[in-house]
């Protein structure tokens, strides 16, 4: 054998390589860490009314993120999985320069966002340790939790289909063994402590948010506690407030909500038509077909469309929950209003149609309710109930009379029509004025975000919807104004997505 | 209702599943507590880790003898069970799809790939013909501190003596040259007195130019476990991470940290501080240097520095009243104008108050990269092998004699350092260079005019575990090194403790270890015949071990790597016979190493900076360690999702809030920041952890050292990253 090969050979051979002084007794049961993170977990077990939470030292956190790939790799999670993330706070002004690194993994909330938002009960807050765990086969993948968390905890994995979060290593700490991050930080900042609700319930009152920058606490009463006395929080600021972040498009979303309340909008106008005997069969199909390509678009949504059935069990706290259940009754009164205006055999009960249609209108209406309070329900300023109101509700006005003009065209609804897209259009284009105000909030980034990167879009939203109007004034090109007036609606939805400001946790530079 | 929800629960709730079991943990025995059951081990092997020069021990997770997971070694001496991110990472850049599998040969602008035996035959023909044309000396290469110190031996003696190279330098020229130069001049030797335990027992802390807590996170975490309620005293410009951490931070002007030093010494003899006894027996040269900084006073310093004269006061006051101080310095010293004085001034205040050789004290100098420390001892670049010097003719024939080679091999005279052997493409003189594990091409000072020069070059050969590196995307031939965790061998860490790397997991391709590939080229060259005994790591160390007898650093005591292992680690000296103990620090006799045993104070007066600023320069360009999670050119931590995401993507440059109103630059905006040698755009970040007039660039980004400016040390030929004038603009205009 030549040198070449001789040294190509001994390079892949591992079994010489790792086979000297290698521990290959298994014998070592007790943890070697132990001894270092004996104290940083309770001796026992919470008591009732008791939970356990993160304690977090600030003063003596150096900055070094460990935590952060200590969880990585002894949870063993994917690739580009954290379930721990670290951000950074700056001192305000120019009197008390500061830098503190803050570790924020999920708080475990005496009232989770996550858990009441799921449609599907895929959370479950653990009745003897408080640990709001996931169940990752539960999860449908609607990722409507990270909608609802305000510290950007669930992380959604493509690959999987479903979030996943921390768990607070509850399988470590049900062995007596610290978790991941509490083991791995060289300078003990972070440990594991019992709480009580009232506690958590006094705290969230007292101090408001976790640290600087932090959602107010009072939303999901987060159990983390910060210990910080060497700076003051209140001259902090995170170091990416005045970081300009487009959210993520969710497109099927963008897609359905639009269709939807267009559709809904057709089957109230033209259930209002139907009231005085002027019913069209041909826009009633539409708006059903409108409505099921909403559907379908939904349906894509979803990591896990398969799991989806077990949608009702979020009832009781889960807005999302009631629209999908919603959503999910109107095809049924959408469809028998088409039957009966379609198959002769049914012509008997023609007249019930206009009752039925009616009442699939109003149907129609609740789920768009159901729809607003989705967002609402997420407490993005954003996305606040008047704002996502006047959007939704717009839309479906708006879309409705276009859709309908192309039936029916009539110089009354044209108005109405013009009015409405007039209305709607001043008051997305008066948020914007929150670009100039002096201080900084969530208001400010989103209309910054419109007003930047997201400006193109801006521009054809409103080319569109002057041009939709302007076309479904001429009787020949309603057909292809509505088309134009939804395509604006639908760049409006996309603006809604991508400039909203979520809540996080204070990121980095 | 509730036994009816009982017995729905199970139908309707999937509490376990083939996603759940993705994370189902169990024990993972070999004292790892649980682990993912997917990522369950047969074994476990210890392996220092191979970034910076803390040398904390890492535990690799191995299935079929290969890695699949990593966590942190509980009883090793250095870490005791902790590491940085990077650490836990360590792994993680093995897979990176850029790893080079094969030798590269580039042939009329486009690479080729190759097999060994072609490769080889390019590499020493084209090596002899530039010899042949224009002379042995022609040929120079440029090492690293991220390799073994068998491989650092290896590449040393291979070009040195069996090549006939005489030029060679390595990577730490750019991080610790500087504390080499100040500890030979002042002890005699290249000798960091220290040992780890001595952060716990200090009762005063002194840190200049040092933000520890980022770029060591795990020696910050040894200040944390200090029990003795210390004083940290933080000299830094900036308000860093540790000067958050400080009792005392010292935020000085940028570069005057040698006059605050004297005037720190000055004031400690007028308090009286000066231990008479000591300095007498163990020291040479006082009484000049206290007539030298008598010169240095209050108002004087202040004026320099800007530091409130109640400041000097109070910090010296605490060095004065302190029963254990240390000292402890790393970049923003050894990379200065005038580095080797500042360090100087460190160990001259350490020894004028005796706070040297006894736990919780000494002048001591944190170093950069996992081997620095080896390759100070091994490299055989500017010094002769195992510390001893190409100039001495006792030192060339006794290392001749180890190595069993003729004499006359051994060159006797210096090698040039870095810059001069950059320099040296640009006059004519090196017309090949031979580049391992390093990325010159982003991290040499003034990097636009590396760039240039390379068209000088009649041939470029860069061994790297990367193909993509900007500096082996333009070599001429580039050879596929395998990479930490895929070779044997020790590293030298900060405080002299040599410790163990282990192979944990194949090469891609047909990559080599540098080892290998010395042996190959070795082979190849014709003068094999030389290595004949240096068959493994292992066999290697053994002989820098007999090469070692003698010196300071005498570690002939070390039985071998079984030793290592089980001691975890063993730090120098240890000649045979010795005590192995844990901690060990140096002169606790009060002898040094020069022939009269005593240590030099060594001083000069300050000179002024090269780039000042100006009007068209305003500012003060500051350039260091980003974050935790980045480690110098980024070619390995930029491979890994996790670390990626704790550190900022793009270039930042941070200013003071003030300086940025005069500019009208909000936050966040996007900034040109210019010198007289290249520019750069960043976003502005607005903090005043800057003082006015300053800002601070990481050094990490790419673009950063085309601003820099090529000012050096002139006794450690260090670069002075900084230090240099810069104007910024809007970018939007």
């Amino acid at each position: 054998m030549n040198l070449v090969d001789e040294l190509l050979a001994e390079q892949q051979n591992m079994k010489a390589a790792a086979g000297t002084f290698a521990d290959w007794h298994d014998s070592h049961d007790t943890p070697a860490l132990e001894k270092y993170y004996r104290n940083l977990i309770p001796l026992t077990k919470p008591g009732s009314g008791e939970q356990y939470a993160f304690q977090v030292d600030l003063d003596v956190c150096s900055s070094c993120k460990a935590c952060v790939s200590a969880c990585h790799n002894l949870n063993g999670l994917d690739d580009h999985e954290t379930w721990r993330d670290v951000g950074l706070l700056y001192g305000i002004g120019t009197d008390e320069p500061a830098v503190q690194t803050v570790t924020t993994a999920c708080h475990h909330c005496a009232d989770p966002g996550c858990l009441n938002g799921c449609p599907v009960m895929a959370y479950d807050k653990d009745p003897e340790t408080g640990i709001v765990r996931h169940l990752d086969d539960q999860c449908i993948g609607c990722q409507y939790c990270i909608l609802k968390c305000p510290y950007d905890v669930p992380k959604y994995s493509k690959k999987k289909g479903i979030v996943r979060k921390c768990d607070m290593c509850h399988s470590r700490l049900s062995a007596g063994e610290a978790p991941a991050c509490v083991q791995a930080c060289p300078n003990e900042a972070i440990q594991i402590v019992k709480v009580t609700r009232e506690e958590i319930e006094a705290r969230a009152k007292e101090t408001r948010r976790l640290v600087a920058g932090a959602f107010d606490s009072s939303y999901t009463l987060p159990s983390t506690r910060y210990l910080s006395n060497r700076v003051d929080g209140e001259k902090l600021r995170p170091a990416d407030a005045y970081k300009i972040h487009l959210e993520h498009t969710h497109w099927p979303l963008v897609i359905m909500l639009t269709l939807t309340q267009a559709a809904v909008g057709m089957t109230v106008v033209e259930s209002f038509h139907r009231s005085f005997g002027l019913g069209n069969s041909w826009e009633w199909l539409t708006a059903l077909a409108v409505f099921h390509l909403g559907l379908i678009a939904s349906i894509l949504h979803l990591g896990q469309p398969l799991k989806a059935w077990r949608v009702f069990l979020g009832l009781r706290t889960s807005w999302l929950s009631r629209e999908v259940i919603g959503f999910g009754m109107l095809p049924p009164i959408l469809l028998t209003v088409s039957a009966l205006d379609w198959l002769p055999m049914l012509e008997r009960f023609r007249v019930f149609g206009a009752g039925i249609a009616a009442a699939g209108a109003f149907m129609g209406l609740l789920c768009v309710f159901c729809s607003v309070m989705v967002y609402a329900d997420t407490r993005r300023p954003f996305w606040n109930l008047p704002r996502t109101a006047g959007k939704f509700f717009g839309s479906t006005l708006v879309a409705g009379l276009a859709g309908s003009q192309i039936f029916q065209p009539s110089t009354m609804a044209y108005a109405i029509l013009c009015i409405a897209l007039v209305v709607k259009i001043a008051g997305e284009l008066a948020f914007l004025r929150h670009a100039r105000a002096g201080e900084w909030s969530p208001d400010k980034k989103s209309a910054l975000a419109i007003l930047g990167p997201l400006r193109g879009v801006l521009i054809g939203r409103l080319a569109l919807a002057v041009t939709g109007a302007a076309l479904c004034g001429n009787v020949s090109l309603t057909a292809v104004g509505a088309m134009c007036i939804l395509f604006g609606e639908l760049a409006e939805r996309y603006l809604f997505f991508r400039a909203v400001t979520a809540p996080k946790m204070p990121g980095g530079i | 209702m509730k036994p009816l929800a009982d017995f729905m629960e199970p139908l309707l709730r999937a509490w376990t599943g083939p996603l759940t079991s993705e994370l189902v943990q169990t024990p993972g025995k070999f004292g790892l507590g649980r682990v993912p059951e997917r990522l369950k081990p047969d074994a476990t092997v210890h392996s220092v880790c191979g970034y910076c020069s803390t040398g904390c021990s890492l535990k690799v997770h191995l299935r079929d003898g290969e890695a699949i997971n990593l966590s942190t070694n509980a009883d090793y001496p250095v870490n005791i069970g902790m590491a940085c991110p990077k650490g836990w990472e360590a792994l993680t850049p093995l897979t990176a799809p850029d790893r080079g599998v094969t030798p590269l040969v580039r042939d009329k602008g486009r690479t080729q790939p190759v097999d060994w035996e072609a490769a080889l035959r390019v590499f020493v023909s084209r090596v002899r013909d530039v010899q042949t044309r224009h002379g042995k000396e022609s040929v120079a290469f440029l090492s690293t501190g991220q390799i073994a110190t068998e491989e650092m031996a290896f590449l040393g003696v291979l070009a040195k003596f069996g090549m006939g190279m005489l030029h060679g330098d390595g990577n730490t020229r750019q991080c610790m040259a500087t504390a080499v130069t100040a500890y030979k001049q002042s002890f005699g030797f290249d000798a960091p007195p220290f040992t780890y335990q001595d952060f716990e027992e200090s009762d005063v802390l002194v840190f200049v130019g040092s933000n520890l807590c980022i770029a060591h996170p795990i020696m910050w975490q040894r200040v944390l476990r200090n029990r003795n309620n210390p004083e940290i005293i933080v000299i830094d410009p900036r308000r860093t991470e540790t000067a958050m951490n400080s009792t005392q931070h010292v935020a000085l002007r940028p570069k005057t940290d040698l006059t605050l030093l004297y005037g720190l010494a000055n004031l400690l003899i007028r308090m009286g501080a000066v231990k008479r006894e000591f300095v007498d027996v163990s020291t040479t040269g006082f009484d000049a240097f206290a007539e030298f900084v008598a010169g240095y006073t209050p108002e004087k310093v202040s004026e320099t520095t800007g530091l409130e004269i109640a400041q000097l006061e109070k910090v010296a006051g605490i060095i004065a009243t302190g029963k254990r101080v240390s000292f402890w310095w790393t970049m923003g010293v050894n990379q200065g104008h005038e580095a080797t004085r500042t360090a100087q001034a460190i160990i001259n205040i350490a020894l004028m108050t005796s706070n040297i050789g006894r736990p919780g004290t000494g002048a001591n100098s944190v170093t950069g990269q996992c081997n620095a420390m080896g390759s100070r001892l091994f490299s055989n670049t500017t010094g002769l092998l195992g510390g001893h010097d190409f100039l001495n003719p006792e030192h060339r024939a006794k290392v001749a004699g180890v190595l069993g080679i003729d004499e006359a091999l051994v060159p006797t005279q210096n090698s040039l350092a870095y810059d001069q052997i950059v320099a040296g493409i640009e006059s004519g003189r090196i017309k090949a260079l031979w580049i391992i594990a390093t990325n010159t091409a982003h991290s040499w000072i003034h990097q636009n005019s590396f760039r240039e020069l390379r068209k000088k070059l009649e041939f470029l050969v860069v061994q790297d575990m990367f193909y993509s590196t900007e500096t082996a995307e333009m070599a001429d031939l580039y050879l596929p090194a395998a990479a930490w965790g895929e070779k044997d061998g020790t590293f030298i860490n900060s405080e002299r403790r040599i410790g163990r790397i282990r192979q944990v997991s194949k090469a891609p391709g047909i990559a080599l270890s540098d080892f290998r590939i010395f042996r190959l080229i070795a082979d190849a060259w014709g003068c094999g015949e030389m290595f004949k005994e240096w068959t493994s790591p292992e066999a290697v160390f053994r002989v820098m071990q007999k090469i070692s007898v003698g010196q300071p650093c005498d570690f002939s005591g070390i039985e071998g790597y079984e030793m290592l292992e089980r001691e975890g680690g063993m730090q120098w000296p240890l000649p045979p016979g010795a005590k192995p103990e844990k901690q060990r620090r140096l002169f606790e006799d009060g002898k040094f190493y020069h022939p009269d045993q005593k240590a030099k104070f060594l001083f000069e007066s300050p000179r002024p900076i090269a780039e000042e600023t100006c009007a068209n320069y305003p500012f003060v360009l500051l350039t260091g360690r980003g974050t935790s999670s980045q480690w110098h050119t980024q070619t390995r931590t930029g491979k890994s999702d996790v670390l990626r995401k704790l550190y900022p993507k793009e270039c930042y440059v941070e200013m003071h809030p003030e300086d940025a109103a005069k500019l009208a630059i909000g936050e966040n905006r996007r900034v040109i920041v210019r010198s007289r040698r290249g520019k750069l755009t960043a976003t502005a970040f607005l903090t005043a952890t800057v003082s006015r007039g300053q800002v601070f660039i990481p050094m990490h980004y790419a673009t950063t050292n085309q601003l820099t400016y090529a000012d050096f040390d002139p006794y450690s030929r260090q670069p002075s990253y900084k230090y240099c004038a810069v104007s910024i603009e809007r970018a939007d205009g």
